[in-house]
């Protein structure tokens, strides 16, 4: 019974140590689960550089609650340069800035149910694939 | 006296025996009515699984029916304009007019058709030195991309040469300077490089360990120079052929960049070349020449968040294939070139440029353009931006012409104000 018990709580421990999960302060990257990206481009595609994952088109989405510390982390650029890069994008190549979510419960519905969705939340929500966290404190 | 312990014994069986009756009752009814409960939940349920279906049927077909942006949310409008103030040391037809003038207004819209299908509108209102309001259709152009590598365009575009004739063109909010580089002017201002052209555009980026290769290649209508009379002593613009071929002579063109990631992030080198028959015809004379266009060069870009540089070089090998010129048959050298340097301070940003161009007059296809006369000139100016999306620019410039057969010497500075939005 003790074992039993035993086993229990360390497969517990276990799970939590190894499944992905952010911290109070972290930006978690996820994906739609259809597509793959790697961190690396990350960047890539929030500079509207990398539009494609195989035949899918990528479908980046901003986090108002978030996208000063996304950009700040992951961009390294703050929201003026960011958006005066989508004018620039959009004139150019007529390529449209990622559309702006209100939080994390929208983007993770918007990623979960849009193929080739990208975005970044603060808690890791069910039914994406989480591409990278970052801790922004 | 009865046994406490016997009689505990029987209480409670009676208590459960005399609660029987009605617990068989209660059981009965909840027996018969738990299916009818349940059968009514799970109508419920059909009919919402029925609705929810009719719509997921009729979302698709609705969307299948509308263009829309990428972002979902309709297709936005887009679009820069200015206003300025310019000062003169002298009246000259080159240089513009003292007083205030109405710049351009240039909108865009960028619909998209699915993941691979998108286009490109953009209409441009602006005003003629005359004073006449008109219309330009700047780029009509429906594209396919096919991946990262490949986007395919057809229709009018911005021709890809050097850096600033595709990263600023009409947005006039965006650039650094109040001007282009002169000899980067648009056709219908004079300019000596066809600004557009009506054909098949492929450009697409190649990511490396250490940055991208980016390129354009185009293929288009040959682009005449037309409206030039030796009588009313009037120079030619340079028509990019919308309707049509009327030369039937293509121009064809590619410009190839890298991208550097890294520690060299911001720097974007380039060569470009360009060839192709251009037709010159003139009026009062009416008269018929044919040049073989050839330009290479390159250009570089280097845009971080502190400083903005640039600089592009063209060298013209052009051949007279008409046998009309001083050399029949011979090749004229031409070149032209500006670099252009800018260090930004949060929303100040003083820049400088210089910019030359040395045209060889022998050439008829620089001797019958409006800005086909060799000049220098120098750029001195300040950009602030007052919010985001405004930008309000005090320049300086000093600009002197070289004389040759058909035009004089001048010299001349000038001072602008323009004040643009972008939205």
């Amino acid at each position: 019974m003790n074992s039993a018990l035993f086993r229990f709580w360390f497969c517990l421990a276990l799970t939590l140590l190894l499944c992905p999960s952010a911290n109070a302060g972290d930006i978690v990257v996820i994906t739609n689960s259809g597509i793959a990206v790697s961190p690396d481009e990350v960047r890539d595609i929030y500079t509207g550089e990398k539009q494609f994952s195989g035949s899918t088109q990528l479908v980046p989405v901003d986090n108002a609650a978030l996208q000063e510390d996304f950009l700040s982390a992951f961009m390294q650029m703050d929201t003026v340069k960011y958006n005066r890069l989508w004018t620039k994008k959009l004139f150019r190549d007529g390529l449209a800035q990622p559309a702006m979510k209100p939080g994390d419960a929208a983007v993770s519905a918007y990623v979960r149910r849009t193929a080739g969705a990208i975005g970044y939340v603060s808690t890791v929500p069910p039914g994406v694939k989480i591409i990278q966290i970052k801790s922004v404190q | 006296m009865a046994n406490p312990q016997h009689a505990g014994t029987q209480c409670p069986g009676r208590r459960s025996m005399a609660g029987l009756p009605g617990a068989l009752i209660i059981g009965s009814m909840l027996i018969l009515a738990l299916p009818a409960l349940a059968a009514t939940d799970s109508e419920r349920i059909d009919e919402l699984q029925r609705q929810v279906k009719a719509l997921q049927n009729e979302i698709p077909q609705m969307d299948s029916g509308m263009h829309h942006s990428p972002s979902g949310e309709g297709l936005p409008l887009h679009g820069f304009m200015d206003v300025g103030f310019v000062l003169n040391t002298r009246e000259y037809p080159k240089a513009a007019k003292t007083g205030f003038y109405m710049g351009a207004l240039s909108l865009y819209l960028s619909p998209h058709f699915g993941d691979n299908v998108k286009g490109m509108v953009e209409p441009l209102f602006e005003v003629t030195p005359q004073g006449d309001w008109e219309v330009d259709v700047e780029r009509l152009q429906i594209g396919y991309t096919f991946n990262d590598a490949a986007t395919v365009w057809a229709g009018r575009f911005h021709t890809p040469y050097g850096y600033w004739n595709t990263a600023f063109h009409h947005g006039a909010q965006m650039q650094t300077s109040v001007f282009r580089p002169r000899f980067l002017d648009f056709e219908d201002k004079g300019g000596i490089l066809p600004a557009h052209t009506v054909g098949l555009l492929s450009t697409g980026k190649f990511g490396t360990d250490s940055g991208r290769f980016s390129y354009d290649a185009y293929v288009g209508n040959g682009p005449m120079i037309i409206g030039g009379n030796t009588a009313l002593q009037t120079l030619g613009t340079m028509d990019p052929g919308n309707s049509g071929d009327s030369d039937h002579s293509a121009l064809a063109g590619v410009n190839a960049g890298y991208e550097f990631s890294g520690g060299m992030n911001g720097l974007r080198l380039a060569v470009h070349a360009m060839s192709g028959n251009i037709d010159t015809e003139t009026e009062m004379p009416a008269m018929h020449y044919e040049t073989g266009l050839n330009v290479t060069g390159g250009s570089a870009a280097y845009i971080t968040n502190d400083w903005e540089v640039m600089g592009e070089y063209f060298r013209f090998n052009n051949k007279d294939k008409s046998g009309t010129s001083v050399t029949p048959g011979g090749t004229h050298n031409s070149r032209a070139g500006y670099l252009q340097a800018g260090r930004i301070y949060h929303d100040l940003t003083p820049y400088i440029r210089l910019e030359k161009a040395l045209l060889n007059q022998h050439d008829i296809y620089f001797s019958s353009q409006e800005n086909g006369q060799s000049y220098s000139r120098q750029a001195l100016g300040l950009r602030y931006y007052l919010n985001p999306n405004t930008a309000l620019k005090l320049e300086l410039l000093n600009s002197r012409f070289l004389p040759d057969a058909a035009r004089a010497a001048l010299a001349y500075r000038s001072l602008h104000v323009q004040y643009s939005i972008g939205f």
